[in-house]
């Protein structure tokens, strides 16, 4: 044991010069970072006045005009973070202004270099960047980024282009959509949405060159934007012949909301797939044309639930004369029609009101009222059948509760 | 007592605070900060402001409860509110100005846009 003491003894003080010396260590890179933090905030308060009132300003002199003459790395690059943090909640004039700013500082050059860098991280660190500085020489690095291996990387890349808009940058992005195996659709058709009307023609004219998974989305992003311009494409759509594609242009064109499109999606209600049935009921539901009301009360009577349910509720919010047409289908000779006419008056709280008005002065609305709850309450007698053959997905057995359930004497007898 | 042009920005977010600040200052306003909802009402009950660009998400209580707290106290209900706020959805800016909002900007905005707004609504209440 003897001989090995010494050792022990070199061991343990070594060990503790190291732990000593990295604790030095770290207290010193602590204090040089208080030190260059309070540094930061005494020249944040000197510069961050003067790139404020450059970006208020409206005469042409740039940024370097308004800040003082020697300005360090270190100030250069404040001056870009108060910069990026206004691009956060300013548009028009002022946000040209933070790109024109971010240029001049050589800024936009520097994040184009760290596009290169080999960690991910700092790739997409300056792909966000250089989307806030929304400069167009950054378009092409950021389109090369879109190849990267790094999703995380890629994604930030399309986002950025998103925020640059122009046709440049947006090209890429209609691209990504039909890409599936590299991109989330979900996440690119979210920024295509977030460029808005500028994204509109390139959609259009990518349209017949996307796979169908990306026309699917690029019909949603179409409607999403609301943009009249992709009317033209929506309504030709309909007549796709890919029940899909005609569903989501129906969506679509119920989200646009242009009611010249009605006779359009009035004719889609006879459609023969039922997806694009229920969507063109419920975009005539948002478009608000009282002429689509006789049309949706015949696809109260479709075999299919969607369309019902939907026809239903497109009328409910056609106004009154929609909710008129409504309790008038509590008459109708069809058992899910009734059905659905009941559910939708219930939702939207119409027999509420009804109820609510037996107890009024007024003798019209109170006769009214007397009138809809005697046509609620025979529907009523019959809703625990119907619900049951509503319910129904076999044709024949539907067929057949329909027919016991025309006959008057089972429900006389109740 | 009330200054000749004094505006007051409640903001949770002290850059826009400070920036908002500026861009009145630099057009001949006086600009006071509140960085939540009971410093807002608090100094618009002292300063008595001729503006009050308000957003609407604030911590401790909301845009909607401030504005509903000026409104109700006589002494700040004649001062004009002005929304700055990111919620743009149509229930929030109908529920803002139906409970007495003079005007509603998104962000983001435009600083020419805003002071055009502000000087409007300034030139309204006299």
């Amino acid at each position: 044991m003897e001989p090995m003491r010494p050792l022990m003894i070199q061991i343990v003080t070594g060990v503790g010069a190291f732990l000593a010396l990295l604790t030095v260590a770290i207290a010193i890179n602590k204090a040089l970072r208080e030190m260059g933090e309070a540094f930061d905030r005494r020249r944040r308060t000197l510069l961050e006045p003067a790139v404020f009132e450059y970006l208020g300003a409206t005469s042409s002199k740039p940024l370097l005009d308004y800040l003082p003459k020697s300005l360090s790395r270190r100030d250069r690059r404040l001056v870009e973070q108060i910069l990026l943090e206004a691009a956060r909640f300013t548009k028009g004039e002022a946000r040209d202004r933070i790109t024109a700013a971010c240029e001049a500082l050589l800024s936009v050059r520097e994040a184009i270099r760290a596009l290169r860098s080999r960690r991910w991280w700092k790739r997409a660190d300056a792909a966000e960047k250089l989307g806030l500085m929304r400069s167009q020489t950054a378009v092409g690095p950021l389109v090369q980024l879109m190849g990267d291996e790094e999703p995380e990387a890629r994604i930030r890349a399309a986002r950025a282009l998103g925020l640059i808009r122009g046709s440049t940058s947006i090209r890429p992005l209609v691209r990504a959509l039909g890409d599936p195996s590299r991109w989330s659709a979900i996440r690119v058709a979210e920024i295509l949405i977030h460029v808005g009307v500028e994204a509109v023609d390139e959609l259009l004219a990518a349209f017949d060159t996307l796979p169908h998974s990306a026309r699917i989305s690029a019909l949603d992003v179409l409607g999403r934007i609301r943009s009249l311009r992709s009317v033209g494409m929506l309504k030709h759509c309909l007549d796709d012949a890919h029940p899909d594609i005609r569903a989501r242009a129906a969506h679509g064109l119920g989200l646009v909301g242009d009611s010249a499109t009605a006779p359009d999606l009035i004719r889609a209600l006879k459609d023969p797939e039922w997806p694009v049935r229920a969507m063109a009921a419920k975009a005539l539901g948002r478009l608000g044309d009282p002429a689509a009301i006789g049309p949706l009360r015949e696809a109260m009577k479709d075999r299919q639930w969607w369309v019902r349910a939907n026809s239903g509720e497109a009328l409910r919010h056609l106004g009154p004369e929609g909710c008129a047409a409504l309790t008038d289908m509590l008459g109708s000779d069809d058992p899910y029609a009734r059905h659905m006419a009941v559910a939708q008056l219930e939702e939207g709280r119409i027999i509420e009101r009804y109820v609510a008005d037996l107890t009024s002065n007024d003798p019209e609305r109170h006769a009214a009222a007397l009138r809809f709850i005697d046509k609620i309450t025979a529907v009523a007698r019959l809703n625990d059948r119907t619900r049951h053959a509503a319910a129904g997905t076999q044709e024949a057995l539907r067929a057949a509760l329909t027919n016991i359930l025309k006959t008057p004497t089972t429900e006389g007898s109740r | 007592m009330t200054e000749p042009s004094a505006i007051l920005i409640a903001d949770s977010d002290p850059v826009l605070r400070r920036f908002v600040g500026a861009l009145l200052s630099h057009n001949g306003y006086q600009a006071h900060e509140a960085p939540d909802a009971e410093t807002a009402i608090r100094l618009a009950t002292a300063l008595k402001p001729r503006l009050v660009v308000l957003d609407l998400m604030l911590p401790g209580r909301d845009g909607f409860e401030v504005i509903n707290s000026l409104k109700a106290d006589a002494a700040t209900a004649r001062i004009p509110v002005m929304v700055l706020s990111v919620k743009d959805r149509e229930e929030d800016v109908v529920k803002a100005l139906n409970l007495g909002a003079e005007d509603y900007v998104g962000k983001p905005f435009s600083t020419q846009e805003l002071l055009a707004r502000i000087r409007k609504i300034l030139a309204r209440s006299g």
